[in-house]
């Protein structure tokens, strides 16, 4: 019982990682008015060009930062189609994945051979000293891989970009009232875009955080709905960065137990762990939990001189 | 104007009044280029595939034969093709009917979903089998729209009600949509069929034969269902809702200025839960058809990306009904091109879905730099 | 020289001190004595500028200057091109042709950021703040490299030398309107602009706070900055410009100095012909033999409350209205109007309250029940709620009442052309049954909506919020037409304007909001003016006497 405690926060942990590097990333694309549905395909791009990265170099750093080139190049796209250019965030978003899923697999294929199961080189576990031996769950918290630590820590990282520097400011203004933010002189288009490449590097370290950290190899469509279900997380959040922080957790508390339930002899449906995360969101952005208001001019792009 | 907000409740945006001035028609040259820019996407990045293909070293002269005989090889092939149109129609078409009301539902994999979910149901356990003729098949057809307008107006009443956004309310619902049925073909409870050892797989029993869509050319073995017929009159009984039904210009108006159209007198809250409740009863009836008419039993993930791309159809289609079934014909044959094109010729279909990347994103940038010089 | 004027000249008799050639008066602006003014040197130069939007000329060939140092107001009606121009001078537009500069040199800001860059400040009408942020943050938005401790300090010296204060740390949505608007000119001044611009900044204040921001004004131009003030009110013209500039349909008709000047002659330059004349033909018509205003209430309006999001209380009336009168709301725009307007229409829910239709309670009604119940509408916002600008003249008449020319569903397009047709020919508009409603001018859509309510079958009650706004005075005149012809068949109808002068003439009898209350109900006619100028602006409250005066009056 106590291990499988203890197998619990640390899988809930590891599961939870690639949607707090995500979501925390899209929390600031979308007070800055930006929904990047491409999440799921920079996640995707990033975790094999990760693998391809690590295997090729025998580093997974190298992977790691091949992994974070490959999500930034997805979401330069997403950047100037939906800023620049004023597309349909949303039907670029799909796009993006579609071209990721394709892309990605074929590489794999050509590359890879398709069913292989390379082991990737991946990161080791970092043991923080004291804290790894405390009991119960001292192995579960302080003795995993560096960029669970990396997660948390672009949680405090971006709270405080968002909310206190100048820039932050800039980017909460142009996902409230673009209009008024362009009238006192912030560069309303320049700042979107570089809140989405902040988002790309962030779903850069999650995607390679899949291949090169937890399960150390590649496969087709690994990320499998993890990026829609960090935007869910954006939602679930409100918003905010530790709100959003909690709800990966949960996230990850429900997809963990899909597993520990059934090995502590609980027949609770697994489909109903995996629906919960959607429940709640649907809860939250309908309003019958609490009052989640989204950026107000999120997925609307701005054209300088069309009314409001 | 401080006293009414044209969005109630606290939802996203995405409904901003279409006012302004309509370009007046430009030159015949410039107008025929805008409309020719979805089918030059298409070639590009058709164009792009085959560069792809010779990446992978086949040799384009295996690769695209294999690809058309995928297509068009054979009668099956054919078949194939348009019974996978059949799905994809239903979707475009519920996406271009909601978006008359500017209204964009991105649910339709869950609505495919819930809509087998139900058709399953009602084949199987619901006596269906037992009904005269065409109520066998019809039933299940109808639990399947039912269960897929359902989902949809669930959809819009959230917006009609609290403002919530339908991108993220359907899409969430979408995500639960698939979760149901993978929840419904694990438990003997639900519809899984019963263990008989360990090997038996999660899926429902296979369906009745009297529940299953009858098949047009039946001497001929093709599995070509009555699923064609009621795609193409879908297809036209949409086409002429929008265009020439009272309905139709109910549902453009409020897509264009919700508050003008209170103002006018319309119903406007049940004119979205209609709008997204029929959107989702396509879906719901595509889901079904899928059960009835290819797969004859319920599987986690049977709707395996036809919602999304049904998305992308009605997406390219641009409001147009009778587009529809063309750009479904030709997803259709990307897809049976792709599967064809990797079991004989060995090449990914992943480049099938490259080149529908392509499509969308190049189609949403260009249908956005003709917004922007207008 | 006294104030007591002839009653058909409002203007003059609002401004006391312009009134006639008398010698220059003292005014801050000006020196001492009668020495000419030195020749202030222009900040701000526009040389035949034009700007067109497809068909539309919104400027045309526009000479303008703006000198430091002066306070320059650009008087035009609405529709004029006030806005274009703004969003010209302020980077939002480019224009098509034609040179700026500023302050000698070439000035061609791309965005808002080059304008302010160059010195350029402007107050907006609807505001440029972030609702959300505090008056600091707002001030704190693009001006990265500044910090936040010197911004408040320089705010606080600016709020010191004019004389107000400011809130700087709470959300600018829940400051009141006219501490939002100081919020955004301390945010103009910040960066010590060459010139600031103000859109229409009396447009959402009080009256007690107009003269206040006019004061400010004359301030800031003593500074040294140059000053362009963008009205169409003539009244602030005369309290507050050197110099005056006139534009009408996109061109710049004349530019006066405010010495000496006529306001007359200015209102003239602006609307074309003599405001009076307009004046007199509705005298003539409304003093014509018994309308048949019959005793008994039409449309009765009780206690009817109605509080915003902050819970600041907007509204708080009891009125009503006869069949076959015209009853005119006068009253600054913000005091109550809107939601009046908007609850009346049935699209929005009061707090507490009654509104009853001959009788039946219609409170709550939806606007689909009131066409039912005979209440027709033309609402103050014509392109966001009046009509939908992308579908077809025949459309958006008949989108209410589709059933007509509807069977098992399907729609005749064709006779729902001709019906329509025949309602434009009757109300003389000009356009094209099937074009776009936005391919008509403003005064014909005005027309079109006009001619949808009138055609509402057993039409009782009009209600016409705004009805002249952007219109051109033969538009406006067609407009009274058929709002007395409705009055002539009995029906009951309320006008509600910020226009005095077209109220005064048009209406049998003048409501006068103010903070959302009745606080007064005076007869018709534009002898009236004064009596409900003073109650506009809050002067001489007391509802009763009001009251009584006007029954006392008509008794006589």
């Amino acid at each position: 019982m106590i291990e499988s405690l203890g197998v619990f926060v640390a899988s809930t942990l590891r599961l939870a990682t690639p949607l707090v590097l995500g979501a925390t990333g899209e929390v600031v694309s979308e007070r800055a008015g930006v929904l990047n549905l491409s999440l799921e395909g920079m996640m995707l791009s990033a975790a094999f060009a990760a693998a391809l990265g690590a295997h090729a170099s025998g580093s997974p750093l190298v992977g790691l930062g091949a992994g974070v080139l490959a999500a930034l190049l997805l979401a330069a796209a997403q950047a100037w189609l939906s800023v620049r250019a004023g597309a349909n965030q949303l039907v670029v978003g799909i796009g993006i994945n579609l071209l990721a899923l394709g892309a990605t697999t074929f590489a794999y294929r050509e590359i890879f051979g398709g069913l292989s199961r390379e082991v990737i080189p991946s990161f080791e576990a970092w043991s923080v000293p004291g804290l790894a031996s405390l009991p119960l769950v001292g192995p579960a918290l302080f003795q995993q891989t560096p960029l669970v630590y990396a997660a948390l820590a672009l949680v405090g990282f971006s709270a405080w970009l968002i909310n206190a520097t100048s820039f932050g400011l800039a980017l909460r203004a142009a996902g409230e009232d673009p209009r008024a933010a362009d009238q006192a002189g912030v560069p309303v288009a320049r700042v979107r875009m570089l809140c989405v490449l902040y988002t790309g590097a962030c779903a850069g370290l999650a995607g390679a955080f899949l291949s090169v950290s937890s399960i150390s190899t590649f496969t087709e469509g690994m990320t499998n709905g993890a990026g829609y279900l960090a935007v869910t997380a954006v939602i679930l959040g409100a918003w905010r960065t530790s709100r959003v922080l909690a709800a990966c957790l949960l996230f990850g508390a429900a997809t963990a137990l899909q597993f520990l339930l059934p090995a502590l002899g609980v027949a609770l449906p697994t489909a109903l762990l995996t629906m919960l995360p959607y429940l709640l969101a649907l809860a939250a952005v309908s309003g019958v939990v609490g009052r989640s208001r989204p950026p107000a001019a999120l997925t609307l792009p701005f054209r300088r001189g069309s009314s409001r | 104007m401080t006293a009414l907000s044209s969005s109630e409740g606290s939802g996203l945006r995405t409904n901003a009044p279409r006012a302004g001035n309509p370009r007046p028609a430009t030159t015949r040259i410039a107008s025929l280029g805008v409309r020719a820019v979805p089918a030059l996407c298409v070639l590009g990045a058709l164009g792009l595939g085959l560069g792809l293909i010779a990446l992978t070293g086949v040799p384009l002269a295996r690769a695209l034969p294999a690809f058309a005989r995928g297509i068009v090889g054979s009668d099956y092939a054919l078949v194939g093709s348009l019974m996978r149109a059949v799905p994809l129609s239903l979707i475009g078409l519920g996406y271009i009917l909601a978006e008359r009301a500017n209204l964009t539902n991105v649910g339709g994999e869950g609505q495919l979903a819930v809509g087998g979910i139900a058709s399953a149901a009602v084949a199987l356990y619901g006596g269906a089998a037992a009904l005269p003729r065409p109520l066998a098949f019809l039933a299940p057809l109808a639990a399947g729209a039912l269960a897929g307008a359902l989902w949809g107006a669930l959809a819009g009443a959230l917006k009609a009600r609290r403002g919530s956004n339908e991108v993220i309310t359907t899409l969430l619902l979408g995500f639960v949509g698939l979760q149901m049925v993978y929840g419904s073909v694990q438990s003997e409870a639900l519809l899984r069929q019963p263990r008989t050892d360990s090997s038996t797989l999660p899926e429902s029993l296979p369906l009745p034969a009297a529940t299953e869509l009858p098949l047009l050319a039946r001497g001929s073995g093709l599995p070509l269902h009555v699923g064609l017929v009621i795609a193409l009159l879908l297809a036209v009984l949409v086409g002429l809702l929008l265009a020439k039904s009272s309905l139709g210009l109910r549902l453009a108006a409020v897509g264009q200025n919700e508050l003008a159209s209170r103002r006018a007198g319309l119903r406007v809250k049940s004119l979205i839960v209609l709008a997204l409740g029929a959107s989702g009863a396509l879906g719901g009836l595509a889901g079904a058809i899928m059960i009835q008419g290819d797969q004859h039993y319920l599987t986690a993930g049977f709707s395996s990306g036809f919602g999304f791309d049904g998305l992308v159809v009605g997406l390219l289609a641009r409001g147009s009904a009778w587009q529809v079934p063309l750009f479904a014909l030709l997803f259709g044959a990307l897809r049976s091109g792709g599967l064809a094109m990797e079991m004989s010729a060995q090449v990914p279909a992943a480049v099938v879905l490259v080149c529908q990347g392509l499509i969308v994103v190049a189609t949403a940038a260009a249908a956005a730099l003709g917004r922007r010089r207008a | 020289m006294t104030t007591a004027t002839t009653p058909s000249d409002p203007l003059a008799r609002a401004m006391p001190e312009r009134a006639g050639a008398s010698p220059a008066p003292a005014s801050s602006t000006h020196e001492e004595g009668t020495t000419p003014e030195p020749e202030r040197e222009g900040a701000l130069c526009l040389r035949r500028v034009g700007k067109r939007f497809g068909e539309l000329i919104a400027l045309d060939d526009v000479d303008l200057e703006v000198r430091r140092g002066e306070v320059h107001c650009l008087l035009g009606e609405n529709g004029a091109g006030k806005s274009t121009l703004c969003n010209i001078v302020f980077g939002v537009q480019r224009p098509d042709t034609g040179t700026l500069t500023l302050l000698g040199e070439p000035y061609t800001p791309a965005r808002p950021a080059d304008a302010l860059r160059a010195g350029v400040a402007m107050v907006h009408q609807h505001f440029s703040l972030v609702g959300d942020l505090s008056a600091l943050d707002n001030f704190r938005l693009g001006r990265a490299r500044r910090r936040s401790d010197e911004l408040a300090a320089k705010a606080r010296g600016l709020c010191e030398r004019f004389g107000f204060s400011l809130e700087l740390r709470r959300p600018v949505e829940q400051l009141s309107v006219g501490e939002r608007q100081r919020v955004e000119i301390v945010k103009c001044l910040l960066d010590d602009p060459a010139l600031l611009v103000l859109d229409e900044p009396t447009a959402v204040l009080p009256p007690p706070q107009i003269a206040g921001l006019l004061e400010l004004c004359r301030q800031v131009a003593a500074s040294g900055c140059a000053v362009l003030l963008v009205t169409h009110k003539l009244a602030e013209i005369g309290a507050v410009a050197d110099r005056t500039s006139v534009l009408r349909r996109g061109r710049v008709v004349e530019t006066v100095d405010m010495r000496g000047a006529q306001l007359d002659a200015l209102v003239r330059s602006m609307v074309g012909r003599e405001v009076r004349s307009l004046a007199a033909t509705a005298a003539s018509a409304s003093s014509a033999p018994a309308r048949a205003a019959s005793g008994e209430a039409l449309l009765e309006v009780e206690a009817l409350r109605f509080e915003d999001r902050l819970g600041v209380e907007r509204l708080d009336a009891t009125f009503s209205v006869r069949r076959g009168e015209i009853v005119g709301l006068a009253g600054v725009e913000g005091n109550g109007q809107s939601e009046l307007a908007a609850i009346l229409s049935g699209m929005l829910k009061p707090a507490s309250g009654h509104v009853r239709l001959a009788g039946r309670e219609t409170t709550r009604s939806s606007p689909r029940e009131l066409a039912r119940l005979g209440v027709g509408c033309v609402s103050e916002d014509r392109h966001a709620v009046g009509c939908h600008l992308a579908l077809s003249v025949a459309e958006n008449l008949f989108l209410g009442s589709l059933e007509r020319f509807t069977r098992f569903g399907w729609l005749d397009r064709s006779r729902m052309s001709q019906a329509a047709e025949a309602v434009l020919r009757e109300h003389q508009v000009r356009g094209e049954a099937r074009a776009p409603m936005s391919t008509l001018s403003g005064g014909n859509q005005q027309k079109v909506v006009l001619a949808r309510e009138l055609g509402l079958p057993g039409l009782a009650f009009l209600l016409a919020a705004q009805p002249t706004r952007g219109l051109d005075v033969g538009a406006v005149e067609a407009v009274y037409a058929q709002i007395r012809e409705a009055r002539g068949r009995g029906v009951g109808v309320l006008v509600i304007s910020s226009e005095l002068e077209e109220l005064l003439s048009v209406s049998d009898r003048v409501l006068v909001m103010y903070r959302g209350r009745i606080v007064g109900d005076v007869p018709g006619g534009l002898e009236q003016h004064e009596r409900v100028g003073s109650l506009m602006s809050g002067q001489g409250v007391d509802p009763i006497a009001g009251l009584g005066a006007a029954a006392a009056e008509r008794a006589a």
